[in-house]
């Protein structure tokens, strides 16, 4: 049943989060708030949605993910001490504006996975090929070892290094989607 | 101790699926994914994260065009039921329920809290109950049911577990059972709230067994007491935000001015009186003590540039006419 759920949540969060991650991205650098703390944000976030129980009801999940980074922001902000609503008002100045990207953005954001596949397709050979042999011939991690003539530690870490890749890719887009203000800015 | 970058985790993450994809999920190795997990919190998150990615992956190698797959519809979430819709027939049920009720309790004790008092009550079977302003609990502890009744106001309960005696809380005809967890309930007229914030209850209406609806943590209801049950989406953080009142604070998070000044005056002698009603959906946001009106209204003068009087002592009034001196200073 775990193994069921963690599978569903994958494949959820891979459709309906992971296209639009970029874009939260670019508006936490938006708003000012810096790389490293971002990325933390960001685990923060998937590490909530992971615990939602009927997390397939949630109809806009890209706006779900949108406002569950804005209250880990806004927690940190207030944990930090207690803040008087003049702060809050200067924090939507800066940007925090209520506004989850809009569908349009989010087919946007879809051309913009295209990006993560264009880095997928420039994998080094035996890691594509380790792909393949998973995916069109179903083999198991053992048996391309064998079959390429390697050891299993190589098809692990190439395994590894692919999801890697992706993860880094998924991170590297919102630089260029951070140009695009979409979002309200009203700096005074 | 310096904290781990994410970016370590997010590879740490990557090699942990990795592993289980050659080993598969062995004892040994979802043990020590549990601990790696267990090292901060932000490593469940890039788990998941890793796993969509995998998925990505997996789905490119096998040609899956990710623009066809999302034609399938996603379900979509029922919306919340509004409370007063399900308030239709709610005083009768009342009514009857007022009647068999009368008798139940005679050895209970009964806790009352005036305004504004937020009282913290151990009990004897070592729960704790969080009694919020103007509430009266009456707490009868059975050797084989631990049972409170909530009359008026709101509670929240830490039960301490013990699957033998399970513990019960009513209100009107609204019954909420837990063994061991926490959770909240709250008085309505009609019906009660029930917020989850740990384990799992059920919940439902007296005279309506078969419709008992189970409550996970971050789950909230509004259970009536003609047993209709309208249960929000999941929204832990929402809960814990409604449950603020704990540690005395009023935490609003985009809450509208209407309800924000609503929630001050269920604990304060002196009523904040809104006289502007088109600043009732101004979005708020901050942490604010319970018992201190005065400062939240200062800083509604700040943050939404309302006028404020509080030359009356029995109330604070929010918006209305500004004064004369106050507009040619604006202008």
């Amino acid at each position: 049943m775990g193994e069921d759920r963690q599978t569903r949540v994958a494949d959820w969060v891979k459709r309906e989060v992971l296209p639009c991650e970029h874009l939260v991205r670019a508006w936490l650098a938006r708003s000012l708030v810096s790389h490293a703390d971002s990325d933390d944000l960001i685990q923060e976030a998937y590490c909530r949605l992971a615990k939602i129980d009927d997390f397939e009801s949630i109809e806009r999940p890209d706006a779900f993910f949108f406002q569950t980074v804005r209250n880990l922001l806004l927690n940190q902000i207030r944990h930090a001490r207690i803040i008087r609503i003049e702060t809050a008002a200067e924090l939507d100045d800066l940007g925090l504006a209520d506004e989850a990207p809009s569908p349009e953005r989010i087919v946007g954001a879809r051309r913009d996975l295209a990006r993560v596949r264009e880095r997928i397709d420039a994998l080094p050979e035996r890691c594509r090929r380790i792909f393949e042999m998973r995916r069109i011939e179903g083999l198991s991690q053992r048996e391309i070892a064998a079959r390429m003539g390697v050891s299993e530690n190589i098809v692990e870490h190439d395994t590894a290094k692919a999801i890697k890749l992706v993860l880094k890719a998924l991170r590297r887009s919102s630089d260029v989607a951070a140009a695009e203000p979409y979002l309200r800015t009203r700096l005074r | 101790m310096s904290r781990q970058s994410a970016e370590a985790i997010e590879e740490e993450a990557a090699e942990w699926l990795a592993r289980i994809d050659r080993d598969g999920e062995t004892p040994e190795l979802m043990q020590a994914l549990g601990q790696w997990l267990q090292g901060d919190t932000r490593r469940e998150g890039a788990l998941v994260q890793a796993r969509a990615a995998f998925a990505l992956l997996n789905d490119h190698f096998s040609g899956v065009d990710p623009n066809e797959e999302e034609a399938i519809d996603a379900p979509v979430r029922a919306g919340t039921i509004g409370r007063r819709r399900l308030l239709a027939g709610g005083a009768a049920a009342l009514a009857a329920s007022f009647a068999g009720g009368l008798f139940l309790w005679r050895n209970g004790e009964t806790y009352r809290t005036g305004l504004g008092e937020v009282r913290r009550i151990p009990l004897a079977d070592g729960s704790v109950a969080a009694i919020n302003t103007e509430s009266v609990v009456q707490v009868a502890m059975a050797p084989d049911l631990r049972r409170v009744e909530v009359k008026s106001g709101e509670a929240w309960f830490q039960v301490a577990p013990n699957p033998s005696r399970p513990f019960l809380v009513e209100t009107g005809r609204v019954r909420v059972r837990a063994i061991g967890t926490a959770f909240s309930v709250r008085r309505r007229e009609g019906g009660a709230d029930v917020l989850v914030t740990e384990g799992v209850v059920e919940a439902w209406a007296d005279g309506a067994e078969g419709n008992v609806v189970k409550l996970a943590a971050g789950n909230r209801a509004f259970v009536a007491d003609d047993a209709a049950i309208a249960v929000a989406a999941s929204a832990p953080a929402s809960v814990d935000r409604a449950l603020a009142w704990r540690a005395g604070q009023i935490d609003l998070d985009g809450d509208p001015l209407g309800e924000a000044i609503e929630e001050f005056n269920r604990y304060n002698q002196r009523k904040l009186v809104l006289a502007d009603p088109s600043a009732a959906g101004e979005p708020l946001y901050g942490i604010f003590r319970i018992d201190d009106p005065e400062g939240f209204a200062n800083a509604i003068r700040h943050g939404l540039d309302l006028p404020v009087q509080t030359a009356d002592p029995r109330r604070i009034v929010i918006g209305g006419p500004r004064r004369p001196q106050e507009s040619s200073r604006k202008s």
